[in-house]
């Protein structure tokens, strides 16, 4: 079921088939917004760096940004590899402002490897964090100050771990005026 | 949201300027970039950024070069040096050079995070201290002393002379003249104008809370020291105190700071470990010390310390001149204040303020035309508007004589009648001719309106 104003979930490589149904739920439970679970992408191995065998989250979007996801919106691509961007060492997520693909990698978020497709709860609800606070950006959304609110940057996992679900009343206003529905959120 | 900042990267790599970008508008700041430092020097040259992320290794111009045309032309921008592991002595030449921080690559999102935090915060410090001290010179100028009078003047071409000095000053007058004012005006023009003005009411403080006040002291040196604290002897350092009702000190508290200016030195209370002080001392009274010297009240050895540089600052009454001068002051500054457009006073007025004795000086004034600012229902202050004053409306001292009363009086009379000569006849009790020959014989003529 695709119409526009969609949220397309497009697992790459080999991600827990799980991941993408949480993501889902809680894009419907917390933005009020409808999404979908694309056909899965394959592993971009042109993003990896040979040197930090990490992959380029700036040229993973780059690639993504000229594909075509007919009837969805946004996209939402969720990888099981440590993605980083240049400087950085390392990004749990990426997304432009006001940009049409987020990323968001589960690698760093699991305590453990993942294999054999079990996630665990927390890890689960960090990847939905990182996820809706990517989504946030497309829609616009610049890091908030406010501690209890989901645009708060988080470094780290003990941060994102205390970040919660939802935004704050400020981010709650700017992302229905961006979603142009008040009842989203 | 954050405080919004104004942010250049400066990277000959466009994947990191791209990087940093997307970063910072994510976290709502403005972002340009710049491929080189010749590049972002123009940029400069544009618009003021609050802080420059800048690569150290760039052909052309490396970043400690374009650093330190930064610092010598933009003093206030903030610097921060981003740099590869294997070139850790440049970031320390960076940071002896003015950088505010440095960042190795590749860094942890959080610690670009926090590194951002600390140096808004630095800045936030620099511009409130900033602020601060331009507020602190404004109300220290030494044009915030109003008067063009003779004896005002004086006082204005002698503060130069005194502030180069390091002599203690007796500032004497009656309530209200202005005498802190003046200290300030010392302090502000001295050698000393960087450091503290602390000004202690010494007849607002018990003898037993002065000398805490000014020693300071130690935990637990008395009932209720809970913490060690400074006085106000150690906290000047460097600057001028202000004693202000100097007259009021106690002759324990007069020995004990005969001590310290003797010796410059203090101890707190609770400690045997001196300390040493360097501050400049003005005190200021009301009281006729030398009276109070010769009826044993006051110290002798303790008023000559104090008393090296004698200034009389005059009454209002005796500067009566300064009047249309400080009226005008202090309308402008309270229309400002109170943003209600009252901008004159009626000549009557003036007039009326002129005769009033003033007895509490320049501070009187002032109270009363912030309080007729506040309650006038028009442009023009009229003798209405000061009508509170009445009840103490009097000639001021200088006029004693019955002579001089009564031709107050008729004069006043004859100004609330509007030289109306029957009404002012008839209010006085006299008739008319008799009214007319008191005015020949005492001169008495109508103000101009």
């Amino acid at each position: 079921m695709n119409h526009p104003g969609c949220i397309g979930i497009v697992p790459m490589g080999v991600v827990p088939p799980v991941v993408p149904k949480v993501i889902a739920a809680h894009i419907s439970g917390f933005l009020n917004l409808a999404s979908t679970v694309l056909n899965p992408l394959r592993n971009p191995q042109y993003a990896l760096d040979d040197q930090r065998l990490q992959y380029d989250a700036a040229t993973i979007l780059e690639t993504m940004g000229n594909q075509s996801f007919p009837g969805v919106d946004k996209i939402v691509a969720i990888l099981n590899v440590d993605l980083f961007l240049p400087v950085f060492s390392h990004v749990f997520g990426e997304a432009r402002q006001h940009g049409r693909v987020a990323l968001v990698s589960i690698c760093r978020l699991a305590e453990e490897p993942v294999e054999n497709g079990q996630l665990s709860p927390t890890t689960l609800e960090r990847t939905a964090k990182v996820a809706l606070h990517e989504l946030g950006h497309l829609y616009g959304l610049i890091h908030c100050e406010n501690h209890p609110c989901l645009m708060h940057f988080s470094g780290s996992l003990e941060e994102l771990d205390q970040t919660p679900l939802h935004l704050c009343p400020y981010c709650t206003q700017y992302f229905r005026d961006e979603t142009g529905s008040p009842d989203h959120v | 949201m954050k405080n919004k900042l104004n942010i250049m990267v400066v990277d000959d790599e466009s994947i990191v300027r791209e990087s940093l970008y997307h970063w910072f508008i994510k976290s709502g700041h403005t972002v340009d970039t710049a491929a080189s430092g010749f590049e972002a020097l123009e940029k400069l040259e544009q618009v003021p950024f609050d802080i420059l992320f800048v690569d150290i290794k760039m052909p052309g111009m490396d970043g400690i070069e374009l650093l330190k045309k930064v610092k010598s032309a933009y003093p206030d921008t903030i610097v921060i040096i981003i740099t590869a592991y294997g070139s850790i002595e440049s970031a320390i030449t960076a940071m002896k050079t003015g950088a505010s921080d440095y960042l190795l690559k590749p860094f942890k999102p959080d610690y670009l995070s926090l590194v951002l935090e600390k140096v808004t915060r630095q800045q936030q410090l620099a511009d409130e201290y900033n602020f601060l001290k331009g507020h602190i010179e404004r109300i220290t100028r030494f044009d915030n002393i109003i008067g063009q009078s003779p004896p005002m003047q004086e006082i204005f071409n002698i503060i130069p002379d005194i502030a180069e000095s390091d002599a203690s000053i007796l500032l004497t007058g009656e309530t209200g003249t202005g005498k802190e004012l003046i200290a300030r005006a010392i302090h502000a023009k001295s050698p000393r104008a960087h450091c503290p003005f602390i000004a202690i009411n010494c007849g607002a403080v018990p003898d037993s809370l002065l000398e805490s006040e000014l020693f300071g002291h130690l935990k637990g040196a008395f009932t209720d020291a809970a913490y060690s604290r400074k006085g106000f002897l150690e906290v000047v350092n460097g600057g001028t105190l202000f004693l202000d009702e100097v007259g009021e000190v106690s002759p324990k508290m007069q020995i004990d700071l005969l001590r310290v200016l003797e010796e410059k030195e203090i101890t707190r209370i609770g400690s045997s470990e001196p300390l040493e002080v360097d501050f400049r001392l003005i005190s200021a009274t009301r009281r006729n010390v030398e009276e109070a010297v010769e009826q044993g009240d006051f110290r002798e050895d303790f008023y000559y310390r104090i008393n090296v540089i004698r200034l009389h600052v005059p009454p209002l009454r005796e500067r009566i001149e300064d009047m249309t001068l400080l009226v005008n002051h202090f309308l402008q500054k309270y229309s400002q204040d109170t943003a209600k457009r009252v901008d004159h006073v009626s000549g009557e007025t003036l007039e009326i303020l002129k005769k009033y004795a003033w007895p509490g000086n320049v501070r009187e004034l002032e109270n009363a035309i912030e309080r007729a600012v506040v309650l006038a229902g028009s442009r023009t202050l009229t003798a209405a508007d000061f009508s509170f004053l009445s009840p103490a409306l009097r000639p001021a001292k200088g006029a004693r004589t019955l002579k001089e009363m009564e031709r107050a009086h008729i004069l006043e009379v004859l100004e609330d009648c509007a030289w109306n000569i029957t009404r002012a006849a008839g209010v006085l009790g006299i008739n008319r001719v008799t009214l007319h020959k008191k005015i020949d014989r005492l001169d008495l003529r109508a103000s101009r309106k």
